[in-house]
């Protein structure tokens, strides 16, 4: 009878313990309440982020004068009305470099349109896009007689990422 | 009738020491002529190789192919007057084999660098995050500009450079 009689006042006090802590922090409306609804406020905050992918490098050799390259944004969340820019600048500005030696290149955008100027918006992506990309083609009149050394040249890209 | 099967016995031998002998000459000819191609540099034999392509730069076509993948943000929070601080730098999983990213945080002004270096990490794993930093020093309330440098660097030996990123973020100090 004891062990019933326990087992009872258990479970009484194991269902009472929800109960006790929600009256902690909640309000309680009863019958005797004036104000006889309640709410409540659900939130998320969802910060702003983003992906971007881009190419790691670019070799040129004799029979590969053209190279393609896809930079690619993802997975984006941006306040509404906001906008992501990216934008390349080029160490060297655009010259792939051995000591003082150099060789020029272009870096074209879609193909068709080469970017005369360092530093220069290549990608647009504005909230709710979710995503964006662009095709960039490295393109170089490599001869050998316009390279004074053997040797490996090269430049180095910088992509910038801003959010308007 | 003995006699007749002993001569059909030494029939039948002299069958079989012909037959053998005419296939010991046919296998020895063709030996003879496979060998004699090959000394002449004749191609009898060979097929093309399905390997065989054109030429392809081999760095364009391995890893390089894929890029770097970079995790952005738009601002980081932290503590006044504080120099450890919790921050979230972190090495996408898609660099998995591929790529190492260091970060450096960078506060920008007017000096003659053009910004000044609040916390440069190491080497970090593709999975992996950089929680906790220490700045180089602590800062008053306000909203400041910075940048994050992601420089990624290849899985060789060499730790070879790859092109890299600034993300722009709003340095919030609260």
């Amino acid at each position: 009878m004891i062990k019933i009689l326990s087992v009872i006042m258990l479970a009484i006090i194991a269902l009472g313990m929800p109960i006790i802590s929600l009256a902690a922090e909640d309000e309680i409306i009863t019958q005797d309440s004036e104000e006889k609804s309640g709410k409540i406020t659900v939130d998320y905050n969802m910060g702003v982020t983003y992906t971007v992918t881009i190419p790691a490098s670019v070799t040129f050799t004799d029979a590969e004068k053209t190279v393609e390259r896809g930079l690619l944004v993802d997975n984006v969340s941006l306040n509404e009305g906001s906008i992501l820019n990216v934008n390349v600048a080029s160490l060297n500005t655009f010259q792939m470099r051995n000591g003082e030696a150099y060789i020029d290149y272009d870096l074209r955008v879609n193909y068709d349109y080469t970017l005369g100027e360092n530093d220069i918006n290549i990608l647009t992506v504005e909230a709710g896009e979710g995503s964006g990309w662009v095709v960039l083609y490295f393109v170089t009149e490599l001869e050998k007689d316009n390279a004074f050394y053997a040797g490996k040249y090269t430049d180095t890209l910088t992509f910038t990422i801003t959010i308007d | 009738m003995n006699r007749k099967c002993e001569k059909e016995v030494v029939f039948l031998l002299l069958l079989i020491f012909l037959v053998c002998g005419i296939v010991t000459g046919i296998r020895c000819l063709r030996r003879e002529n496979a060998v004699s191609n090959r000394d002449s540099g004749g191609g009898v034999g060979l097929v093309i190789d399905p390997n065989a392509e054109d030429i392809v730069s081999r760095e364009n076509a391995d890893t390089a192919e894929q890029g770097v993948a970079i995790s952005g943000q738009e601002s980081m929070t932290i503590p006044a007057n504080k120099k450890e601080v919790v921050v979230d730098f972190y090495n996408p999983q898609e660099n998995e084999g591929l790529y190492y990213l260091t970060f450096e945080l960078r506060l920008y002004n007017n000096n003659e660098q053009g910004y000044e270096v609040l916390y440069t990490s190491g080497l970090v794993q593709p999975g992996k995050h950089i929680n906790r930093i220490t700045l180089s020093r602590e800062f008053e309330k306000g909203v400041y500009e910075a940048v994050i440098h992601v420089q990624p660097y290849r899985m060789n030996e060499e730790r070879t450079l790859t092109n890299n990123a600034d993300m722009r973020i709003r340095l919030i100090v609260k």
